[in-house]
């Protein structure tokens, strides 16, 4: 779908496993942490990226999250990069999935995607049936 | 039944379930088995979820804890959240997650005059 | 390495420094390093030496004089000395940045008061434009003490605020189902018709928030649903049969 370079990022996390998911917010609460992120935002990154993990167990099987710090815009805000990637099913109509309360599974409340995009302060997804699924998410650091 | 997921008290005819282990999918799925096992089998009125210890909730968990609480209603019994922590109140809010079906209290005291108001 | 900095310290210290009082630091900061170079915890104390020097020199002058004992004196670790140049600069950045954030903190606190007025109640008066910056700052402060304080009502008063667009208009209804999920009820008062309007557009539930007209209806009712701590019921009424 999109060229990855996993040099390029501070962390790698394959998710196959559904412990992976709970590893993963872990390891992305950690990293907040240390980038000095207000708690609550620390929890806003963690939650999304335990949406972005379980949205490739649950439907592409596998994939994998890169997360980097970079900085980002004029003032150069320290900004935390998540990209979320897989090669499994793709999503037939990306707007309407991530318009919240769409779902294909049966034990949802189809708030993930939606969810993410409101936590975040940028975000953006390529999808394409049959090939897989991105998302790249940011949040920056209020400037202080 | 199994070993229990999360060790549970008992107070009153309350069933309290304090949560002081990470929630993966797997364990929030046994959770709700277990929760729903006791209400049976201990006749129980109430369960109190205290989430204090819980540093994230997600989508899914959320689901999974309205759901539960949906069954137990269907039970005759109440379900009341308390110690969600501030951060995770934000996050959830933010989402536009609603706990269907839970009662939220501000501590477990509360939680307690909640449920024996409902009485 | 030592000897040779103390060496050439006169020379060095002539093409490094303008006015007197700058020779002498760099002087100083010479006769230093030249120490460090042998001591135990030559990193550390290096990197401390460079950090105090850009008390009184920038970050260029720091580079040009690494850059300068480099060209005089053989065998000088240069990438090194940058490598701490780096850190120590670094240092300092975060050292500001905390600083600031901490200044940030005592405004933004200035600027929303919380305000415990009864045992259980919280009072937010909200004054002046809310960006969505300071909505979100006030939001996780104001949520922070709704759950320390175990406040049963949070009294937000927006009389002080002339305008709500619909971007904050939606923080404050995201902070209020946030609030209801501590477990504590929101009172809103002063609203305009105008800012009632955004409201209702975005969706405003108003089974979640009690609405009142003005402060003193709000305190009212406030006070007359929060219980006073010695009231409460200390044995609790039970159904049948089930205390043996
Ligand atoms: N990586 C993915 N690959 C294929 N389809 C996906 C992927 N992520 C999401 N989808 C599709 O988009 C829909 C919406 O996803 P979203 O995460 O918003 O909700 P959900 O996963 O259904 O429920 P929730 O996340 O609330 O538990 C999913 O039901 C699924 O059909
Ligand atoms: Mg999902």
């Amino acid at each position: 779908m999109i060229e990855v370079n996993p040099q390029d990022y501070d962390i790698v996390l394959k998710i196959k496993d559904e412990s992976d998911i709970a590893v993963s917010r872990q390891m992305a609460k950690n990293f907040a942490q240390k980038m000095n992120f207000s708690l609550a935002d620390v929890t806003k990154i963690a939650t999304a990226v335990s949406e972005l993990a379980r949205n490739i167990y649950r439907y592409a099987k596998e994939g994998y999250i890169y997360i980097r710090e970079k900085e980002a815009g004029p003032e150069k805000a320290i900004t935390i990069e998540i990209l979320a990637c897989d090669e499994g099913p793709g999503i037939e109509n990306v707007e309407l999935a991530v318009s919240g309360g769409y779902t294909t599974s049966e034990r949802s409340l189809g708030l993930g995607l939606a969810g993410i995009r409101r936590l975040m302060d940028s975000f953006h997804i390529e999808s394409e049936v049959g090939k897989g699924t991105a998302v790249i998410v940011e949040k920056r650091r209020h400037a202080y | 039944m199994k070993s229990k997921v999360v060790p549970t008290i008992k107070l009153y005819d309350y069933l309290l379930v304090p949560i002081q282990i990470e929630l993966d999918d797997n364990t929030v799925e046994r959770l709700q088995m277990q929760i729903l096992h006791e209400i049976h089998e201990n006749d129980v009125r109430g369960i109190i979820i205290d989430v204090s210890m819980v540093d994230v909730i997600d989508s899914y968990i959320s689901f999974v804890l309205s759901e539960t609480a949906g069954m137990a209603k269907a039970m005759g019994c109440h379900t009341v959240i308390c110690g969600i922590q501030p951060q995770v109140a934000l996050t959830l809010a933010q989402m536009g997650i609603r706990l269907k079906d839970i009662i939220t209290a501000r501590s477990l005291e509360d939680a307690i005059d909640i449920l024996d108001e409902l009485d | 390495m030592k000897e040779a900095i103390i060496y050439n310290l006169k020379e060095l210290v002539e093409d490094l420094a303008a006015s007197d009082d700058l020779k002498r630091e760099w002087e100083d900061f010479l006769v230093n390093l030249a120490d460090a170079f042998s001591s135990e915890d030559k990193d550390e104390r290096i990197k401390e030496l460079f950090k105090n020097l850009l008390d009184f020199a920038d970050a260029d002058a720091l580079i040009r004089g690494i850059e300068l004992l480099n060209s005089r004196i053989g065998g000088f670790p240069f990438i090194e000395m940058l490598k701490f140049a780096v850190e120590a600069l670094d240092g300092i950045r975060k050292e500001k940045e905390t600083r600031l954030r901490e200044l940030n903190d005592i405004l933004a606190e200035l600027a929303t008061p919380i305000i415990r007025i009864w045992q259980d109640i919280l009072l937010v008066p909200l004054i002046g434009t809310l960006d969505s910056h300071r909505a979100q700052n006030m939001a996780e402060k104001l949520l922070e003490r709704t759950a320390s304080t175990r406040a049963k009502i949070v009294i937000v008063d927006v009389t002080g605020v002339p305008m709500i667009d619909t971007i904050v208009g939606g923080f404050l209804i995201e902070m209020f189902n946030a609030i209801k999920l501590l477990g504590s009820d929101v009172i809103l008062t002063g609203i305009k018709p105008e800012i009632a309007h955004t409201l209702v557009k975005l969706g405003v539930d108003f089974n979640m928030v009690i609405i009142k007209r003005d402060l003193e209806s709000a305190l009212k009712y406030a006070i007359g649903i929060a219980p006073d701590k010695s009231d409460r019921k200390h044995g609790r009424k039970r159904g049948d049969g089930d205390e043996e």
